[in-house]
């Protein structure tokens, strides 16, 4: 079948878009050499493809088969995320490929818990020393009226409560903040090693 | 289902071109001539750039050959150790599905 003007338009817009989704998330040269590899199946299947019952109903029956270039975009997304995660090490590549091991497999899914723990706990912290200097009431370390020191109240109970609770009330200070500071930020990087060891081991896994 | 399917794509995929080098949709009609694998297309080609990346396929363009060019995909030595080990699993995977199926299907039987 040969391709009239429209027809050739059609296969234009969809290697656009599947340019396009794919450039958000892999390198150029690799977006580059895929929608090679697409356009030349497409130029294959067209060339072989007896364009019946006619041009646009032949052609639309061809992308169809190949999938709509969002969805082949996604599934190189999916073979692509880990190794893209583990490569930059940013933030957000690196939850993505979390969230996809997450929703597709079992222990996907109990590290991606872990992690999101673990995250949550290291923000809390950061939380806290934020909030002292602007509540110094209600954030610090808690104990009982009639309990001044630290050593008759264990275990310690860290954090911020609204409104003050009675018969509680906070002691120490602002060194709080420092203290909250270096554990937020020990809790967040240890927390970021940790997933991408984790990633690291599900991409070795996944090789050998 | 779609994890056995997923796990059943790198395998197939890999014989595909056990027996010489495959372009893309040679790969992909010759999965569909023998297996219902091959869900969408656009999805075979993610998997065989994962592969090639992994060091299991040697991928490399053709031009002249056809109108347009076209990317051949070859097994790597490592490629040709990680089908053998493949299929050893695979068959002993199924041997034992096959018998835990005979073995329930008897006690269904027996019971009747």
């Amino acid at each position: 079948m040969n391709l009239t003007e429209t027809g050739q338009s059609r296969v234009n817009g969809y290697l656009f878009v599947l340019e396009r989704s794919l450039k958000t998330f892999l390198p150029t040269d690799v977006v580059r050499d895929a929608v090679r590899e697409i356009e030349s199946h497409l130029r294959e299947r067209i060339a072989t493809s007896d364009g019946s019952p006619n041009e646009r109903e032949a052609l639309e029956r061809i992308l169809k088969e190949l999938g709509p270039p969002l969805q082949v975009a996604k599934a190189y997304s999916a073979e692509r995320i880990v190794d893209e995660a583990i490569a930059t090490e940013r933030f957000v590549p690196m939850l993505r490929a979390v969230r996809h091991l997450a929703v597709t497999t079992v222990v996907g899914f109990g590290a991606a818990l872990g992690i999101l723990i673990g995250y949550l706990f290291g923000l809390a912290f950061l939380s806290l020393a934020i909030l002292k200097p602007i509540f110094p009431e209600n954030v610090g370390i808690w104990v009982r009226d009639g309990h001044e020191s630290l050593r008759t109240e264990f275990p310690w109970r860290l954090g911020g409560q609204f409104p003050i609770p009675p018969g509680e009330h906070v002691v120490g200070g602002y060194w709080v903040i420092p203290i909250c500071l270096f554990l937020g930020l020990l809790v967040l990087v240890l927390n970021h090693r940790g997933t991408m060891k984790f990633l690291n081991w599900w991409r070795n896994r996944r090789v050998s | 289902m779609e994890q056995l399917r997923r796990g059943g794509l790198d395998l197939a995929i890999l014989l595909a071109v056990a027996d010489g080098p495959r372009y893309g949709l040679a790969i992909i009609q010759h999965l569909e001539a023998f297996t219902d694998l091959v869900v969408g297309e656009g999805t075979i080609y993610p998997i065989l750039g994962r592969l090639t990346k992994e060091g299991l396929l040697d991928a490399s363009w053709v031009e002249g050959e056809a109108p347009h060019p076209r990317k051949y995909y070859r097994l790597t030595r490592s490629g040709a150790r990680r089908l053998r080990e493949m299929t050893a699993e695979w068959r002993g995977f199924a041997d034992k599905i096959d018998r835990l199926i005979a073995a329930t299907a008897k006690r269904g039987e027996d019971r009747l």
